[in-house]
């Protein structure tokens, strides 16, 4: 009995320095941006990476001045990160903290299963008095399951839109390879992403740009079987297999193509695989596979990006990049706003990012010019890479 | 302000879905298929709202009852298994009802879009709250009248006889039964009301995320649902309430400031906890002592 | 009548791949159903310390990058695993209250699945694995890895059969599990056997999350729940605390699985392996075979 009365105040105590408010004291005001995303489980990486990179953009912006405010003085930028577990009401949870503290906009999240609950409690439509939603601004590195930005004013995401790069993909393939005519799936029917990438992209495009599609085999994402999917592969015999899946569920397909010797005439992948996790798991069997992506070191600001991520322990890749033009955008929204940083501006200073954000047409991109849609969403420049030697290299750059 | 709202929020829904465990429980039943009823309560009550244009008030009670009517009807086959069994079957149930959401399409058009549960998609936009203007303070205090009335309920039904009742079941079958208490009646009715908790607790969960979908109701929150009673005693309902503060309150958000470790500690301190109070956080020894320590004050 | 040879020759392939794989079911439910036999308790930790020491062995296997050493280190580091499991999670609670120890289980579970996602950083590591070859009978394929899986279970399940009916220290877990009270008297101790139990069941996890992560090519976070659900169901349906029934049910299992898979796609499959678990349970709650080493 006595170890635990001794022990409950003394958690109690550490616990609740957790809830007591930081006070801000500094002599410069700071500009506080709230990044969240999955540190944990699976997708631990994207958390990992993202917030290494807002570290990183945050720290090249300090450290040539910092953001100038509506005043006239310059704020430093501030990068807190919270780790939302990849869980909805976690995720809902993390937003409101943030949306109690001082920070101007949120970053995040990682995973689309979060982002389309937690935008949905923020409010429709701006000026709707009725609705009681949250009035945050929200600017997405990660989450990429279609159509997300559309349901509320003050979500903006700076994903690659995957209906584009998959359409000139599957365009460009037919053009440089027309002799091959048959496509075939293979694709994680459980989770969002995924999903919705084979049948509302990669089917419907490829069938677009002239391929025969002959069908598609489905896996959980947990799945560690596949050999009854590979054989329906083998029989549909196509020319080109598309596989939308993570890199977990694409490794165990891939080991078992190469097992009953399916061999098609070229691998196209999900866009999220593009990442060090495929080579890692099987750089020999994901040889050649083409994946559109919207970041690859191929200009000076990319290169840079990259070493600064390094330099703060992650690595940039097409969703932590992101974060770094994130970070960039909002320093020139936030100054072509003039917002104010202070105790008792933070409402209007997150309306005027809102409406900062929805004004741009284009951003700066790593990669070239990022165009803004009306929905919040944007029209990212990308390149195709394939898998080279356990490297990603830039198979063929579209000039887009 | 907001923050600490939502959070009351979490607390009271968590609470539901303990308390919905809390008295199957007690009859030595240990359940892995409240989540599966939270589930059926989330997506019947979104229905309601969503394309029937329900008012949340009814939409709640009738996921509250349409929990219950299944719980019934799957409480007579558990009765045939004990123990370790039971946890299976109702582990087994409750990823039934998961993936049965998995694979569960009904989309009707409101104006221009389609609105439903539509498969793995999940079904998006449960907008009740934010459309009728709630706030969050609203919405916490709505969440906890129900934790308050069913709280009440089970106290006073614990201190009544059907306490007695389930607790005789709990402790001894034989005994129970040789004392004349039908078990069938016991173990089912326990399964019921544990039901109709959980249906309530997912009708406002799904109104309260504004987006559901099949990965939500899980053998994770089906551990998480049985964790809050055995972690804070069974002895009363406080002790559920008190485990869910401790979880979610303490281990989630409390110690979000140690950042990366406090996944690390989530688990190494349930195992403390548990070695620590093996009779859950709020046992009999420990009421014993509020209540002297009440008494003499 | 061709098609219909070649569709007969696809079901009986997913059967046999399915039995095949199956055996790391069985690996897993032997350990579930033996430590329920003897303790009478269930250890929700024991996937995810299966899965724990196949990851330590790669540690193993980058300084001596031979695959069986790697088996043999992923059976010593769950065997320690296993033991430490029980100091946390047993050994100090009271052997009457059944829920505690479940509940801390449930903790190490998560615990132990944070420290591989923080290690790894969540991306699935290569595996070693023996063979790679298909052997193929005309259209008919037979994987050699999960042969190799298959007889490296068949040989674990005649070691463990071997340890508990011909040694002293088996001799001693079957007596505790059937009358710990007379075998205490006879001066085996309790703790010492349910200690050697946990570190007995380890090394047999090990092996098992070795041959899932040789069968899989990779090992991921992603595969400690699944294998504890499946490892759950097959004790289950094999009768608790009877070694041969989990076996036979982890191949069942995993033949059912691919079975249902065949007919009814991947969305469906899972629904209709829970709803024949659930009959089962309804008609037969004894399992295949009631228990042969503890009673219950």
């Amino acid at each position: 009995m006595r170890k635990t009365w001794v022990l409950l105040p003394a958690i109690a105590a550490v616990i609740s320095m957790g809830f007591v408010a930081q006070p801000a004291v500094s002599q410069e005001r700071s500009v506080k941006i709230a990044g969240f995303g999955a540190r944990s489980g699976v997708v631990r990486s994207f958390g990992v990476n993202t917030e290494a990179v807002m570290r990183a953009a945050a720290d090249q912006i300090n450290k040539s001045g910092g953001v100038k405010l509506g005043d006239g003085s310059m704020g430093k930028i501030e990068i807190s990160f919270d780790d939302d577990r990849c869980n909805a009401e976690e995720g809902i949870s993390v937003l409101r903290r943030i949306a109690s503290t001082d920070a101007v906009v949120a970053v995040g999240p990682t995973c689309s299963n979060v982002a389309e609950p937690l935008f949905g409690i923020l409010q429709k439509r701006v000026g709707d008095a009725g609705d009681s939603g949250l009035k945050m601004p929200i600017f997405t590195d990660t989450a990429i399951k279609g159509g997300l930005a559309q349901i509320s004013d003050w979500a903006f995401r700076n994903v690659p839109n995957e209906a584009e790069m998959y359409q000139s993909l599957f365009v460009w393939l037919q053009k440089e390879n027309p002799e091959l005519k048959s496509v075939y799936g293979g694709v994680e029917e459980d989770f969002a992403h995924s999903r919705f990438t084979w049948h509302k992209v990669m089917k419907t495009k490829s069938g677009d740009a002239g391929y025969n599609v002959l069908g598609e085999s489905k896996w959980l994402l947990a799945d560690t079987n596949f050999t009854t999917q590979v054989r329906e592969m083998k029989k549909a015999n196509p020319d080109i297999i598309a596989i939308s899946a993570h890199p977990f569920t694409t490794c165990g397909v891939l080991k078992e193509m190469a097992r009953q010797k399916v061999k098609p005439k070229l691998l196209v992948g999900l866009t999220s695989s593009s990442s060090m996790e495929t080579l890692n798991g099987c750089a020999e069997q994901a040889e050649g596979i083409i994946i559109p992506t919207s970041f690859a070191p191929v200009t000076p600001e990319a290169e840079m990006a990259a070493a600064a991520a390094a330099r703060f322990d992650g690595s940039a890749d097409l969703h932590s990049a992101a974060a770094w033009e994130i970070v960039m955008v909002l320093k020139d929204v936030m100054e072509s706003q003039g917002i104010m940083a202070k105790a008792d501006t933070v409402d209007a200073d997150r309306a005027k990012v809102r409406d900062g954000l929805a004004a741009l047409k284009t951003t700066k991109g790593l990669l070239g010019t990022i165009k803004r849609t009306d929905e919040g969403e944007a029209l990212k420049p990308y390149v195709y890479v394939h898998a080279k030697g356990g490297n990603w290299k830039v198979l063929h750059d579209p000039g887009i | 302000m907001d923050f600490y709202f939502g959070l009351i929020q979490l607390i009271g829904v968590h609470t539901l879905l303990g308390l919905s465990a809390y008295v199957v429980l007690l009859t030595n039943q240990v359940t892995m298929a409240q989540a599966g009823f939270f589930g059926i309560g989330a997506y019947v009550a979104a229905m309601l709202t969503v394309l029937a244009d329900f008012s949340i008030v009814p939409a709640i009670l009738i996921a509250g009852f349409a929990g219950a009517l299944i719980a019934c009807l799957v409480g007579f086959p558990a009765l045939r298994v004990k123990g370790l069994m039971l946890v299976v079957a109702t582990l087994a149930f409750g990823e039934f009802v998961r993936l049965f959401f998995f694979n569960f399409d009904y989309q009707i058009a409101k104006g221009e879009i389609q609105v439903g549960p539509l498969g793995g998609e999940g079904f998006r936009q449960i907008r009740y709250f934010p459309e009728n203007g709630w706030t969050t303070g609203d919405v916490a205090l709505f969440v906890w009248v129900f934790v308050i009335l069913i709280m009440a309920g089970l106290w006073w039904m614990d201190r009544s006889r059907i306490g007695a009742v389930l607790r005789a079941v709990g402790e001894d079958e034989l005994a129970a039964q040789s004392v004349g208490l039908n078990l069938t009646a016991v173990k089912v009715s326990a399964m019921t009301i544990g039901g109709f908790i959980a249906g309530i607790g997912g009708g406002i969960y799904a109104h309260y995320t504004t987006h559901i979908e099949q990965s939500n109701f899980n053998v994770l929150l089906a551990t998480f649902a049985i964790a809050y009673p055995i972690l804070g005693g069974l002895s009363n309902v406080f002790g559920t309430l008190l485990a869910v503060v401790f979880i979610q309150g303490i281990l989630v958000e409390g110690l979000r400031f140690m950042g990366d470790w406090r996944n690390l500690l989530f688990g190494a301190l349930i195992v403390l906890a548990m070695n620590v109070r093996p009779r859950g956080l709020l046992d009999e020894r420990a009421m014993m002592t509020l209540k002297r320590l009440f008494s003499r004050g | 009548m061709d098609d219909f040879l070649l569709e007969l020759i696809y079901v009986v392939q997913s059967i046999v791949d399915g039995i095949l794989f199956g055996t790391t079911y069985a690996l897993i439910g032997i350990g579930f159903t033996l430590i329920f036999g003897v303790m009478h308790k269930l250890n929700l930790a024991y996937g995810a310390v299966s899965i724990g020491g196949a990851y330590a062995s790669l540690m193993i296997f980058h300084l001596v990058p031979s695959p069986i050493v790697a088996y043999l280190a992923s059976a010593v580091a769950t065997g320690a695993f296993g033991y430490l499991v029980y100091l946390c999670c047993f050994r100090f609670l009271p052997l009457s209250n059944p829920l505690a120890p479940l509940m801390a289980t449930v903790g190490a579970f998560l615990f132990i699945d944070e420290v591989i996602v923080h290690a790894t950083n969540g991306m699935p590591e290569p595996y070693p694995s023996v063979f790679d070859e298909m052997i193929f009978f005309g259209e008919f394929g037979l994987r050699s890895d999960l042969l190799f899986v298959f007889a490296i279970g068949l040989i674990s399940m005649l070691v463990l059969m071997y340890v508990l009916y011909r040694t002293r220290l088996g001799l001693a877990v079957r007596a505790v599990s059937q009358q710990p009270v007379a075998a205490e008297l006879c001066g085996m101790s309790q703790e010492r056997t349910n200690a050697i139990t946990f570190v007995i069941t380890g090394a047999l996890g090990g092996v098992a999350g070795a041959m899932i992560g040789a069968s899989v090519g990779v090992l991921s976070p992603l595969l400690v729940a699944p294998i504890t659900i499946k490892g759950l169901i097959v004790t289950v349906i094999g009768g608790l605390g009877s070694i041969p029934g989990a076996i036979i049910a982890g191949l069942a299992v995993g033949a059912f699985e691919n079975l249902f898979q065949y007919f009814r796609g991947v969305t469906e499959r899972d629904m209709y392996v829970m709803l024949l678990l659930f009959l089962f349970l309804t008609f037969r709650p004894g399992g295949i075979f009631s228990s042969s080493i503890g009673r219950d």
